[in-house]
């Protein structure tokens, strides 16, 4: 059965090694007609990554779901090439970031062989996460990049400990709420046919409030507050069942968010934009404008690697990355994306059903929603489906922290996937409904 | 989240699909013009072989790999165009765009059946204009500022156009995105305009050069001969529905039959034959192209010339006496009028106007022609021959005899159009030789240039017409 499952992975692996090979190719053809000298490098570099991430999930979890690893190298072959036709520098580092990424990945299957172990520490990831969220404020450490203040340099590293501290709080939060979701679940007031908790329970859900208002107040980023807020309300209503604990989220949100409107410029320009930008097209609304022209161009099959131009459009390569795809690879290329996005969050929810305990249940149920609702944040800001807010393409776009953070949040979510399957091979009168596919 | 991510497919859709090609061409979108920036560009020609633009490799150290050159500088600038990374491309440089970069239908079956052979797949594009026409209009008109059109008239192909204040396009082929705005906003800011191709993209009162017109029209229409009726000789026409007059240039009198009206430019013959033809006027102009784009192959093309409303004759008559005399309501580009020219010259029939001749391949096989097409029947064939004959007369013995050229009988017209703010216009209209015609031309020179309120079309640009003539003609 796990041979099966490992070798699934394999034969999709090599699918994905072809498609990134053959991307990196187009890209270098399209600049000189001949055939680029680092070719088998490129080729040996990509299959050595998932290779080694591959066999490690042989040797440290070998039931875990098959198809997360192709569909996260699948996204991040795309995006490598997509940024190694933007700019090369920073496709070297990429390149860097992605074997720190598969080396975390493989750092993290081996640390953590039974997901309830970090239900232990659960204070001290509180502790360190709310410590990761407001290290940029402090002063000297902290870095301002493109107007938003979630930088931490050290030497010449620069970091966003927000990434690693979104995984940490998400730990903390599914841990908590196994203890206290029969509280928060017993409904004490009646309102209309909402059935509304103890106010004292609603403490976890108006500090994660605040949080996400403090973020976006010192750090100007409506991206990173938008994700932490919807990732903990739903994760508030996995944990209790009750629809009241998403209505109180909204209205907090909407809340919040009018607040914000009001009392910040950036925030009125972005709504602005998005509803209008046509006016301000060689202005504010000029990066929106570039990302709809990028789609446009694009049409059904896109211009083809390297022919387009999406270095039109500013942040390209990293909150811009899925208009560069829409422009080169088209209508067909920016589905493909979504279509693996897609099947990477369902399966991760697929995880979160199958899994029996509780905690791993809400655990990988958080994650799958930081994946889901980062990719549709960003994916409909530059679509202008919503107002703008800049935030990662999970595996897809420029930049270390968030790479290296989605590859533990991959490995996190493969561990109780193998958790699962092999508590069913060893208690299997119990398991009818828990087999691994 | 499935119900989310449909929403973005949805709006995928949409912006892909459904508004893809209104994104892809808004004009802000310079993606078009930077597709192309480092393919490979062939070079423009003029029909006698001079390069009016090329592509060579780029030696400053940018991204761009080709340098584009205009070694005519302003000559043909208001034809050619440029290509600007910045601001995308115009004149032949953006109408021809698929066909220097190759990506043209003919051309890319020529280079499928080529493929052995190694041409580079870009097309090379031979104007219709001649350096040698081009240059003696440049130096005919001076200093001054105007306009002058060649057309072969057989054709509708452009043999000269030529406007002043011109510009240099190189500086806005540059390399350096803030050099080329600094170039761009100057030419702008600049009062004289002189991007603007006045040529075909500035409206003037013709004055008494759409004479020709107006008689055409009262031939065509059965309001005259060129020998009936006798206009009544005045020095000035009373008007209907108002006090005021038309007067005649100078205040002399004169009077006479159509041809002789026209040979001395009788204001109070045409203005008469404008009433007489009333509503039948504007239908008169518009087969000669008043009030229609011409197509044209210079971006961003053509205006359409102006005259008065159909069915405003009860509403205003006196406006109808002005456009006998090619004022009031009536305003024309120079390519207009030199159409003009060419209707009456071509028996009747003015071709569509092009400055495009032939596109070849990198190796100098011609790939396609530009067809040459008629445009507009202007009048029937005995009317044109009429026209020409009164026409002639104009240059043998009338206002125009400074149009006169040894050896070639010349049809011409003058005109010195009043216009508000200044001196008046002066104008000529002509084509040559008149008993075979070839050539039509038209020439302004703006508020009478060097001579100012004494200039009279006769007399300023009478001679630069000849001049141009004489070189087209090679004589």
């Amino acid at each position: 059965m796990r041979q099966k499952l490992r070798n699934a992975e394999l034969r999709l692996g090599l699918l994905v090694v072809l498609i990134t090979t053959s991307g990196y190719l187009l890209v270098q053809l399209a600049d000189k007609p001949k055939l680029p000298s680092d070719l088998w490098l490129f080729l040996g570099v990509v299959i050595a990554l998932y290779g080694a991430a591959h066999f490690a999930v042989r040797r440290l979890a070998p039931n875990a779901n098959p198809v997360l690893l192709p569909l996260a190298a699948f996204l991040n072959g795309i995006g490598f090439v997509v940024i190694s036709r933007l700019d090369r520098d920073l496709a070297r580092n990429q390149a860097a970031w992605t074997a720190a990424g598969v080396a975390a990945f493989i750092i993290t299957l081996a640390l953590v062989r039974r997901i309830r172990t970090l239900e232990r520490y659960r204070y001290t990831f509180l502790f360190i996460g709310i410590i990761a969220v407001l290290l940029p404020l402090v002063p000297k450490l902290g870095k301002e990049i493109n107007g938003a203040r979630l930088w931490v340099g050290i030497g010449p590293l620069n970091f966003q400990p927000g990434e690693a501290a979104k995984v940490l709080l998400v730990i903390f939060f599914a841990a908590y709420l196994v203890d206290k979701r029969e509280l928060l679940a017993s409904g004490t007031r009646k309102f209309g046919r909402l059935i509304l908790p103890d106010p004292k329970h609603l403490g976890p859900l108006l500090l994660v409030w605040g949080i996400s208002i403090l973020i976006m107040v010192r750090q100007k980023d409506l991206g990173s507050a938008l994700l932490f807020f919807t990732v903990f309300s739903t994760m508030l209503y996995i944990a209790t069942d009750r629809v009241s604990y998403l209505v109180i989220g909204g209205v907090l949100f909407i809340g919040g968010a009018t607040i914000a409107y009001q009392l910040f410029d950036h925030v009125q320009t972005r709504v602005s934009t998005w509803i209008d930008p046509w006016p301000v097209a060689d202005g504010k609304g000029f990066q929106i404008v570039q990302s709809m022209f990028a789609f446009g161009t694009g049409g059904l099959s896109g211009t083809g690697l390297g022919l387009g131009n999406p270095q039109q459009i500013p942040n390209a390569a990293t909150d811009f990355v899925f208009s560069a795809v829409g422009e080169e690879l088209g209508l067909i290329g920016a589905v493909a994306v979504l279509s693996a996005i897609l099947l990477l969050v369902g399966s991760s929810f697929n995880i979160a059903i199958k899994t029996p305990r509780p905690f791993s249940k809400l655990f990988a149920g958080g994650l799958a929603t930081i994946l889901g609702v980062q990719s549709f944040i960003i994916i409909a800001g530059t679509t202008r489906v919503i107002p703008l807010t800049g935030i990662t393409l999970p595996f897809v776009s420029y930049g270390g922290s968030s790479l290296v953070a989605n590859f533990v949040i991959l490995a996190l979510l493969m561990r109780i996937s193998d958790d699962t399957a092999r508590a069913a091979a060893e208690q299997p009168s119990r398991t009818a409904h828990a087999l691994p596919q | 989240m499935v119900v989310l991510i449909l929403i973005c497919v949805a709006q995928l859709t949409y912006l892909q699909i459904i508004n893809a090609g209104h994104l892809a061409n808004d004009p802000r979108n310079t993606r078009a013009a930077l597709r192309d920036i480092n393919r490979p560009r062939g070079p423009i020609l003029s029909a006698d072989g001079v390069v009016l633009a090329r592509s060579v490799p780029s030696k400053d150290n940018t991204e761009f790999k080709y340098q584009r050159e205009y070694p005519e500088g302003g000559l043909f600038a208001q034809v050619v165009g440029y290509q600007s990374f910045v601001f995308g491309n115009t004149g032949v440089e953006s109408t021809y765009n698929d066909a220097l970069v190759g990506r043209e239908a003919d051309l890319q079956l020529d280079n499928l059946s080529d493929l052995v052979s190694g041409s580079n797949g870009t097309g090379t594009v031979v104007l219709s204009l001649r350096v040698d026409v081009q240059r003696e209009a440049a130096a005919a008109l001076g200093l001054q500022r105007g306009s002058v059109v060649v057309l072969d008239l057989t054709t509708g192909e452009v043999v000269a156009m030529y406007s002043t204040p011109t510009y240099d396009p190189n500086p806005l082929a540059g390399h350096n995105s803030l050099e080329v705005q600094k170039a761009y906003k100057a030419l702008n800011d600049d009062p004289n305009k002189p991007n603007l191709s006045r040529a075909f993209r500035e409206l003037y009162a013709p004055g008494s050069t759409f004479k020709s017109v107006t008689a055409a029209v009262a031939i065509d229409e059965s309001v005259a001969t060129p020998a009936e009726p006798v206009y009544p000789t005045l020095s000035q026409l009373d008007l209907p529905q108002t006090d005021s007059v038309l007067r005649n240039f100078g205040g002399k009198e004169c009077g006479g039959n159509l041809a002789e009206s026209l040979r001395q430019s009788c204001n109070t013959t045409f203005g008469q034959i404008g009433l007489d033809l009333g509503d039948k006027f504007v239908g008169g102009m518009r087969k000669f192209g008043i009030g229609v784009i011409p197509p044209f192959d210079v971006a961003p093309g053509a205006i359409a010339s102006i005259g008065p409303a159909a069915g405003s004759f009860d509403l205003n008559q006196p406006l109808f006496a002005f456009a006998g005399i090619g004022q009031g309501d009536v305003a024309t580009t120079p390519l207009q009028m030199a159409l003009a020219a060419a209707g009456i010259g071509n028996g009747g029939v003015i071709m569509k106007p092009h400055v495009g001749a032939e596109i070849k391949n990198s190796k100098g096989k011609v790939v396609r022609r530009i067809a040459n097409e008629p445009w507009r029947t202007a009048t029937s064939a005995t009317t044109a021959q009429a026209v020409n004959t009164m026409m002639t007369d104009v240059v043998e013995q009338g206002t125009g005899t400074a149009a006169k050229i040894t050896g070639v009988r010349v049809a011409g017209k003058t005109g010195t159009a009043q216009a508000d703010g200044g001196p008046p216009h002066a104008w000529f209209i002509a084509f040559a030789p008149a008993d075979a015609p070839r050539y039509a031309v038209s020439v302004i020179v703006e508020r009478g240039g060097s001579l100012g309120s004494e200039a009279t079309g006769g007399r300023v640009a009478a001679p630069i017409a000849a001049r141009v003539l004489k070189v087209a003609l090679n004589k």
